[in-house]
């Protein structure tokens, strides 16, 4: 069953352009020039319940303007959003009792008062019973541990400490819905970790559908089974991580120190019949072949029979340089 | 119901709160009594200079004034919308406010409520007292009733101007200067309005109608009957500006959700 829903969604923004130097300025009072821009254009997924999606993009491919239309914040130019069953623009207060959002860089707790505090105010907004807030977001709390900072004031605590108080006050009426705005900015490799566990937790137990932005590729590659990726607000990916990794990985580099110096042409005829390219390494002793994903084995035993080795090698692109390169490229063909 | 509910858990977190920092809170009220203080001791000084201004007595023009300071007090406490701009347009608070499932302004108002401004209400009451036994005003069992119903429709009509001009936060992304300058303008609403030319009284009453703040509803108390039709009107009008607000403010919030910030 599709929780999210979303066709040909498109946002698009006026935005004033305004003219350069002082009679630039006194122009713009009388007549204002306006270009639209297209934040989000012309963009449709689906995403099952119980998914983890990673939505990912550069600074302005149109994220953060999804996830507020998604969220009911803004209301879309044109298309088609049906969330939870919901129109979330047209029916917000009731549509947004069904999701949690957190904001990474945004806080939702109230600084002066103690976490407890704002959960209970939270409580009462969502209209929680006492009974399910007890046993649900008991269970929250034991499982992000922060049970010690409760009656501690927000602003007493340290950034990743609260960013997982704002991960439990998401879920005080436990939505079957998260969206999480860049959760894990600014946070140190264990509490990164943590939050992980725990949205992985919250995944299998409740069935909680997570949609997440990240610029952190390893919070996609630990979490997410399924990325979408968006540029210039065109969705330009939408599918496993693995293809994504298969297709666009460009196989795997595998770096041969040789005990004496080598030059190309011998390598190029050793590996002839294969998809193999030479580079040079740093050193006059080390050369880099570029294999494609499944050719490993073969280069390295040629090589290994034929010349003395002191050390192989062997790296593969990771997620974020192979984002980095569809990024370059502008957009996934095929 | 359940804004009520809601409003009085948001109340209690906030003298939660307040009583964190006791100290702080102390010296809040001692400042705050002591500005008032001052305020008080210049009406005096101010109005002992003019004994009779248009057939109104200097006694009668610090009814007015104390009267006024009440509806103020209540709107200061309530209405804390000053920086809204900054806070939840610019900062982009507002984002988090339409996450959650109250209506948005009700929110705004919660978050930002300053109860101790209240107090300002205590200056005001100590003049009527005052003044009204000098003057010898009586006063009957209903004038209570009356006083609740005059004061909330002056609270209403300060929020209604107020929450209209915090609307245009949502159209237009500049920083305006209107909010202080309706600051000035609102004192008028604390002197006679005969005082003051024809124009400037027809604005003070229909347009920006702060003289039903302070001048209309004190004259029903001083029994000045050839203004009670005004008096009377107040809560009227303060029902009807604050209901022009939230419209506003509604399509304030339909307007930014469609272009964002």
């Amino acid at each position: 069953m599709n929780i999210i829903e979303v066709e040909q969604l498109r946002k698009e923004f006026k935005v004033h352009r305004s003219r350069s130097g002082l009679v630039g300025a006194f122009r713009d009072l009388w007549t204002r020039r306006y270009t639209t821009v297209r934040a989000v254009d012309g963009i449709s997924f689906a995403v099952k319940r119980g998914e983890i999606v990673g939505y990912i993009g550069e600074n302005g491919a149109g994220k953060s303007t999804t996830i507020k239309m998604l969220t009911g914040i803004l209301t879309p130019t044109s298309g088609r959003i049906v969330v939870n069953g919901m129109n979330p623009h047209q029916e917000r207060e009731k549509f947004v009792r069904t999701i949690g959002v957190v904001f990474g860089q945004r806080s939702q707790l109230w600084w002066d008062i103690a976490v407890q505090e704002s959960f209970r105010l939270l409580k009462k907004v969502y209209r929680v019973p006492d009974e399910q807030y007890d046993r649900h977001m008991g269970e929250v709390i034991e499982m992000l541990e922060i049970g010690s900072l409760l009656d501690k004031p927000v602003r007493k605590l340290s950034l990743g400490q609260r960013m997982r108080c704002e991960l439990a006050a998401a879920l005080i009426h436990n939505p079957p819905l998260l969206f999480l705005d860049e959760p894990t900015i600014g946070l140190d490799v264990l509490v990164k970790l943590n939050i992980r566990q725990f949205l992985k937790q919250l995944n299998e137990r409740y069935g909680t559908t997570i949609l997440l932005t990240t610029h952190d590729m390893s919070d996609i590659e630990a979490l997410c089974e399924r990325v979408i990726m968006l540029d210039e607000g065109k969705i330009i990916y939408d599918g496993s991580l693995e293809t994504l990794k298969e297709k666009w990985g460009q196989g795997k580099r595998v770096a041969f120190t040789f005990a004496e110096a080598t030059a190309a042409p011998p390598l190029q005829e050793l590996t002839v019949g294969l998809d193999v390219v030479w580079k040079k390494g740093e050193q006059p002793n080390i050369w880099v072949a570029h294999v494609p994903s499944g050719g490993v084995p073969e280069v390295v035993s040629r090589v290994a029979a034929r010349y003395p080795l002191q050390d192989i090698r062997i790296y593969e692109a990771s997620t974020e340089e192979i984002v980095r390169h569809i990024y370059e490229e502008g957009a996934v063909h095929g | 119901m359940f804004y009520v509910s809601v409003f009085v858990q948001y109340m209690g977190q906030y003298m939660k709160t307040k009583l964190q920092y006791r100290a702080d809170l102390f010296v809040e009220w001692l400042s705050d009594l002591m500005a008032q203080a001052v305020n008080l001791i210049f009406l005096l000084v101010v109005f002992s200079h003019t004994p009779l201004l248009h057939g109104w007595s200097r006694d009668e023009m610090l009814f007015i004034y104390g009267f006024f300071l009440v509806p103020y007090a209540v709107f200061a406490a309530f209405f804390n919308l000053w920086d809204f701009n900054e806070r939840y347009i610019v900062q982009g608070e507002m984002d988090r406010v339409l996450t959650r499932p109250v209506h948005s302004l009700f929110q705004i108002i919660l978050e930002r409520m300053e109860l101790e401004s209240l107090l300002g209400a205590v200056p005001g009451l100590v003049i009527m007292v005052y003044v009204g036994s000098r003057l010898s005003l009586s006063f009957h069992w209903y004038d209570a009733l009356m006083f609740i119903l005059l004061v909330v429709g002056g609270v209403l009509i300060y929020a209604g101007i107020f929450i209209s001009l915090a609307t245009i936060s949502f159209f237009a992304d500049a920083r305006t200067s209107i909010m202080p300058m309706m600051y000035n303008i609102s004192s008028y609403g604390r002197y006679p309005v005969d005082i003051y030319h024809r124009v400037i009284r027809y604005i003070l009453t229909w347009v920006l109608p702060f003289a039903f703040v302070g001048v209309y509803p004190a004259s029903y108390f001083l029994r000045k009957e050839e203004w009670y039709g005004y008096a009377f009107f107040t809560p009227v009008v303060g029902a009807l500006f604050f209901a022009i607000a939230v419209m506003l403010w509604n399509a304030g919030v339909r307007w930014y959700r469609g272009t964002g910030s």
